[in-house]
């Protein structure tokens, strides 16, 4: 074997060095390959190992069905407060803010704990989700103003979270609307409050405002996942894409309701969705009536979810059933996209999606518990 | 410069190769464990002891491959100046290496992925410890493969006695 291998190499005309060189080389070579093929997936996992850890950490404190179940079971207000006193995440809140405003207060924390840790390649959509404390609160100081509430009854309404917490305070003893336009000024909401400031002086109404914020708000978060180069980006993309979808359906759906044609509807939309493009986007908003939305929707992925529930508005004639059914079709697709890609952005889309399940389910239970014997069945049915 | 036999050259590549890619691949493993429970422990102080029982699983591929790079070196003649390796003695000290550095390699990064989701589903639910256990010591298979072969193959291969 030995004398065959020699032969071999003095046949080729190679020293014993040259061969051991192209021996080194060809496992170097060989090395490199292996080595390359197979670090590739773990560099697609590797930046949210942390992150992921993290907020399944958060998921499993998330409460369970016979939790929610025993709030719903409550007898007062006092109870559920007592209940969340229970639990770190939400008691260190509510010994200084009522129960609404803790809750915002820690889905807010959530938003913005989630937008630092989350990896670069995906952070800045996380960082625009964030802002929805700031735009929740903008729409409170417009609201207030045009109420023409005082300085303290507006610092009620304030969530104490978001980056221009502090700014808005301060705004909260202006006297008008376009007052709080002008305090904003040097933030990137003016331009776009100013730019339909006439159509709230024409109406009176801060609708216009509140839909140029929305309107914004979900824009930039879908331009912000638009280069889905990678998985993890593509689920962003789909993920956020819905959310755009699902707030154009609805606005949709709640104007043919109320009998507005294309012109009137067409300002309040996000130009073009995920699966809802431009054109798609005319169509609906052309059709006659919510049974005429529904059948040009078909084809897309958001048509069994509101055909199934047409029968029911047909006999209702309740819109809500529409909104209820795309929640939950959002709630749902975030659930499928935390199981498609577990060690990845799936962990933290699954978590945060369920955790405004939480607080929508917590806010619509404290609701419920101000009134006077409200049917705990009809609790069960509201909640998502 | 130090004459060495052609055999007992290809046999110190042989222990490069075991304990280099044994060593890529444990290091590659722990490192997301290690990750994935520096995440947990920062959300649960209670963590770190599981923590580190995940992190530590994927340290064994590299002791495999440390191994058997001191057992080629030692009876290649390297390490205690024996006399040396025959050139087709030194071959199969190649396919000792490649054995286990390779299979140490795919089991490092294997049980490390497992090891840092076990930690994730322990944080989100205690119960998850056993069977994150076992899930994490799945992958460990392909290393004491890997491993028995090297053994084998110096054995019977004339390096090994």
């Amino acid at each position: 074997m030995a004398d065959g291998i020699a032969t071999i190499i003095s046949s080729l005309g190679l020293s014993n060095e040259a061969f051991l060189a192209i021996v080194l080389l060809a496992f170097v070579v060989i090395g490199s390959i292996v080595v390359i093929v197979a670090t590739r997936p773990i560099l697609d996992i590797y930046p949210y190992l942390h992150p992921n850890a993290r907020v399944r950490a958060r998921k499993g404190r998330l409460f369970d069905e016979k939790q929610i179940s025993e709030l719903v079971e409550a007898n007062n207000i006092d109870e559920i407060s007592n209940y969340l006193r229970g639990f770190p995440d939400y008691a260190e809140y509510l010994d200084n803010y009522t129960l609404d405003k803790a809750l915002d207060i820690q889905l807010g924390e959530t938003y913005d704990l989630v937008s630092r840790m989350a990896p670069k390649e995906v952070q800045t959509s996380f960082k625009v989700m964030a802002k929805k404390s700031d735009i929740t609160n903008i729409k409170s100081l417009l609201t207030a103003k045009e109420a023409g509430l005082g300085k303290e009854a507006t610092d009620e309404l304030l969530i104490p979270t978001g980056s221009l917490y502090d700014d808005l305070q301060h705004l909260s003893d202006v006297d008008t609307v376009t007052d709080v336009i002008a305090g904003l000024d040097g933030t990137e909401y003016a331009p776009i409050l100013e730019e339909v400031l006439p159509d709230y002086e024409k109406t009176g109404m801060v609708l216009p405002l509140e839909s140029a914020l929305d309107k914004y708000y979900l824009s930039k978060l879908l331009a912000s996942s638009e280069t889905p180069s990678d998985e993890n980006k593509q689920i962003l993309y789909s993920y956020v894409g819905n959310q755009v979808d699902v707030a154009n359906i609805k606005l949709i759906l709640r104007a043919k309701v109320d009998g507005l044609d294309y012109e009137a509807i067409s300002p309040y939309m996000i130009d073009s969705g995920y699966q809802l493009r431009e054109w798609k986007l005319k169509d609906l908003m052309e059709a006659e009536d919510v049974t005429g939305v529904i059948s040009s929707l078909e084809g897309t992925k958001y048509s069994d979810v509101l055909t199934d529930v047409l029968p029911e508005y047909n006999e209702t004639g309740s819109v809500a059933l529409f909104e209820k059914a795309l929640d939950k079709f959002l709630v749902d697709s975030a659930k499928s996209y935390s199981m498609k890609k577990p060690l990845g952005i799936g962990s933290i889309i699954g978590f945060l999606s369920q955790k405004e399940v939480e607080v929508r389910n917590l806010k619509i239970i404290a609701r419920a518990k101000r009134e006077e014997d409200f049917p705990i069945s009809k609790i069960r049915e509201m909640l998502v | 410069m130090v004459d060495i036999a052609l055999g007992t050259a290809l046999a110190a590549i042989g222990a490069g190769v075991a304990i280099g890619f044994a060593g890529l691949g444990s290091g590659l493993g722990q490192g997301m464990a290690a990750a994935g429970s520096v995440g947990a422990v920062a959300e649960d102080n209670d963590m770190f002891a599981r923590g580190i029982i995940f992190s530590a699983l994927p340290e064994t591929q590299a002791i495999y491959g440390f191994l058997i790079a001191i057992l080629l070196l030692v009876f290649s003649g390297l390490l205690g100046g024996g006399s040396g390796l025959s050139d087709t003695a030194g071959i199969v000290a190649i396919g000792v290496g490649a054995s286990i550095g390779f299979a140490g390699l795919g089991s490092g990064m294997g049980q490390g992925m497992a090891a840092a989701s076990s930690v994730g589903a322990i944080v989100e639910d205690n119960d998850m410890f056993a069977r994150g256990i076992i899930f994490s010591a799945l992958p460990e298979t392909q290393a004491i493969y890997g491993f028995l072969i090297a053994i084998l193959l110096m054995v019977f291969g004339g390096i090994l006695g």
